[in-house]
């Protein structure tokens, strides 16, 4: 294998991971801030790309329409928390599991009766013919996923260690009670906890439309997002999105080297197997089971 | 009360023994599938209502059955009385290899692995399409009950006989020492172990358990529908499953046969809105998880005081 072929698959399997990290990202701020793995964050990233076409066509132009899709999105996270989480907020695990599927059924549910099952495009103002840079080629959509990924990075760790919603919601995560005691709203942290992770599970919607297309089964990468967030070890952002491109690169380079149908069933492999043997995480600290 | 809960069901068994001499052939397969969501569901209630396990590939389970009848009969041309016992025993076996490891995670681990492992099924059944037909599906020939063809009534009986047993069979492991010991590891693992149930070795089982009737389940299903293809198993198919215990009532057998003829029912009387039907199950299945979580039996029970419900008496 040349330098040249291998660079090109790290780059796409950095772009690849990006989105995942992004996912997994989405996944583990809610679960760190109220224990609750949201299992319809896949349909909140299909809602964020069906927000963007709706707002498209409406004729609004790019630079106004990524803002609206996110803010509506953190919207209807808001009001998914406040209808549906918050009353069974201290349920079994079973029930939270459960009720965070249906949420996504519903959704994917609701999305594929309004627009079927079409493949729609969306247009991006990035979107165009594949870059040179030395004698890679390079689709400029791979690198506005990189970049915005690490832009998000970068935001969020300013977020969590500079701003007193952020310094809330770790002390949230940290220890509810003491939060609570210390004059934290606790319920606005879970509320605000869920419009970031749906503003950015609607900003992957975002990254990924205009490259696969907007489709009710974009959510699937929600399952991608799981593997990432495991690998890191749950609820560890950091974690998180070094799984999204450690994973995102395996699978490359697995399909590369031993086909598609290897490609399809590595993360699931990695899944397993890692749950099984270190299911908190490869950097994660060994938890005492009580 | 007992007196008409007996008579209730007597009735309800002699209208299912008689369906065949009255019932349209569409109603005899809308039972046989009611039946074969019976079975599933009691298996599935089993390790997450009684074990309080959650399993998300449940349906994968079934589908292995399902593959395995079906290949045996077609390919290997075993009768059908054959291939569905030996298709229920792989499916136990992969079940327990799943469950081994498995059996030291809860919670949210668990519901990662088998989600984990729904996808692996999945994914192995399309990429092996010259055994499983991969997504254009499998077509299973008028299959033979051990020397005389499987007719509409001959499968009928067979499959109510099968799911009698089967009810008869999940209410007997739910009341004996293997059911209590399962309701003991859901409710605490600590306790559990304090009266000498080992915990893993009981959610093993329970996995086991729920696997035989998953692969029993899939394997009426082959003969039932004819035709299998990977979608009949997916993760929106688990997940009726769950709406199917969760709704019944989790941890009663009676919540299972309930929940499993009710949501197999209503999508039927809703068929004019067919496309609702995902929304329909998503919203009941999340209505219920908010606003009644004892589901339909188990808020009856409250209702009348009734006790035979084992939950019941235990709280």
């Amino acid at each position: 294998m040349t330098w040249r072929i291998a660079s090109q698959l790290a780059l796409s399997g950095l772009s690849v991971g990006s989105i995942y990290a992004i996912v997994a990202v989405a996944l583990a701020i809610p679960f760190k801030a109220s224990r609750v793995l949201n299992f319809a964050q896949g349909e909140l990233v299909t809602l964020g790309a069906y927000i963007a076409l709706l707002l498209t066509s409406c004729g609004i132009p790019y630079a106004v329409m990524v803002p609206g899709t996110l803010l509506i999105a953190a919207a209807c996270g808001i009001a998914l928390e406040r209808l549906f989480i918050r009353p069974i907020i201290g349920a079994p695990e079973f029930t939270l599991v459960i009720a965070t599927f249906a949420i996504g059924l519903i959704i994917r549910a609701l999305i594929r009766i309004h627009w079927q099952d079409n493949v729609f495009f969306l247009p991006a103002p990035y979107a165009g013919p594949a870059l040179a840079i030395g004698s890679l080629r390079v689709n400029p959509a791979y690198l506005v996923m990189i970049g915005t990924t690490a832009g998000l990075i970068a935001l969020l760790a300013l977020f969590f260690q500079r701003t007193r919603l952020g310094k809330a919601m770790r002390a949230v995560a940290t220890d509810q009670t003491a939060a609570r005691l210390m004059g934290i709203g606790v319920n606005m942290v879970f509320g605000s906890a869920w419009a970031l992770s749906s503003a950015i599970g609607a900003l992957a919607g975002l990254l990924l439309a205009p490259v696969i297309g907007v489709n009710p089964e974009l959510g699937h990468v929600i399952i991608k997002g799981l593997v990432a967030a495991v690998i890191g070890g749950f609820g560890s952002l950091g974690g998180a999105v070094v799984g999204g491109l450690l994973l995102g690169m395996l699978e490359t380079y697995a399909g590369a080297f031993f086909g598609a149908a290897f490609k399809e069933i590595i993360p699931f492999a990695i899944l397993i197997a890692l749950l099984l043997v270190r299911p908190q995480g490869l950097w994660g600290a060994t938890q005492v089971r009580v | 009360m007992r007196a008409v809960t007996n008579g209730a069901i007597a009735t309800l068994a002699v209208a299912c023994v008689a369906l065949p001499l009255f019932g349209s052939s569409y109603q005899i397969y809308l039972a046989e599938l009611i039946f074969i969501n019976i079975v599933a569901a009691i298996g599935l209630n089993l390790l997450t209502g009684n074990c309080g396990q959650i399993s998300l590939c449940h349906a994968s389970l079934m589908a292995i059955g399902a593959y395995t009848t079906a290949l045996l009969t077609t390919r290997v041309g075993l009768t059908y009385a054959a291939a569905l016992p030996a298709g229920t025993m792989v499916t136990t076996l992969l079940g327990a290899s799943l469950g081994y490891p498995a059996r030291r995670l809860s919670g949210l681990y668990l519901a990662l692995v088998t989600l984990g492992f729904l996808e692996v099924v999945s994914i192995a059944i399309e990429e092996f399409p010259e055994l499983t037909g991969g997504v254009r599906g499998l077509k299973l020939e008028q299959p033979e009950l051990a020397g005389w063809p499987l007719s509409i009534g001959v499968l009928y009986y067979f499959v109510l006989g099968v799911t009698a047993f089967a009810i008869y069979a999940g209410w007997n492991i739910q009341r004996s020492r293997f059911g209590r010991a399962f309701n003991a590891v859901r409710q605490s693992v600590i306790v559990a172990q304090a009266l000498a149930i080992p915990p893993e070795r009981t959610k093993l089982l329970a996995f086991c358990i729920a696997a035989a009737f998953a692969g029993l389940a899939g394997g009426l299903f082959t003969a039932v529908v004819g035709f299998i293809d990977p979608t009949e198993f997916d993760v929106s198919a688990s997940l009726r499953q769950i709406t199917f215990i969760a709704v019944g009532g989790l941890g009663s057998v009676l919540g299972s046969v309930v929940g499993a003829v009710v949501l197999t029912l209503l999508p039927e009387m809703l068929r004019g809105a067919k496309e609702y039907s995902d929304v329909v199950y998503g919203a009941i299945l999340l209505g219920t998880l908010v606003l009644a979580p004892k589901g339909i039996v188990g808020s009856l029970t409250l209702l009348s005081g009734w006790t035979g419900h084992p939950k019941a008496r235990s709280s």
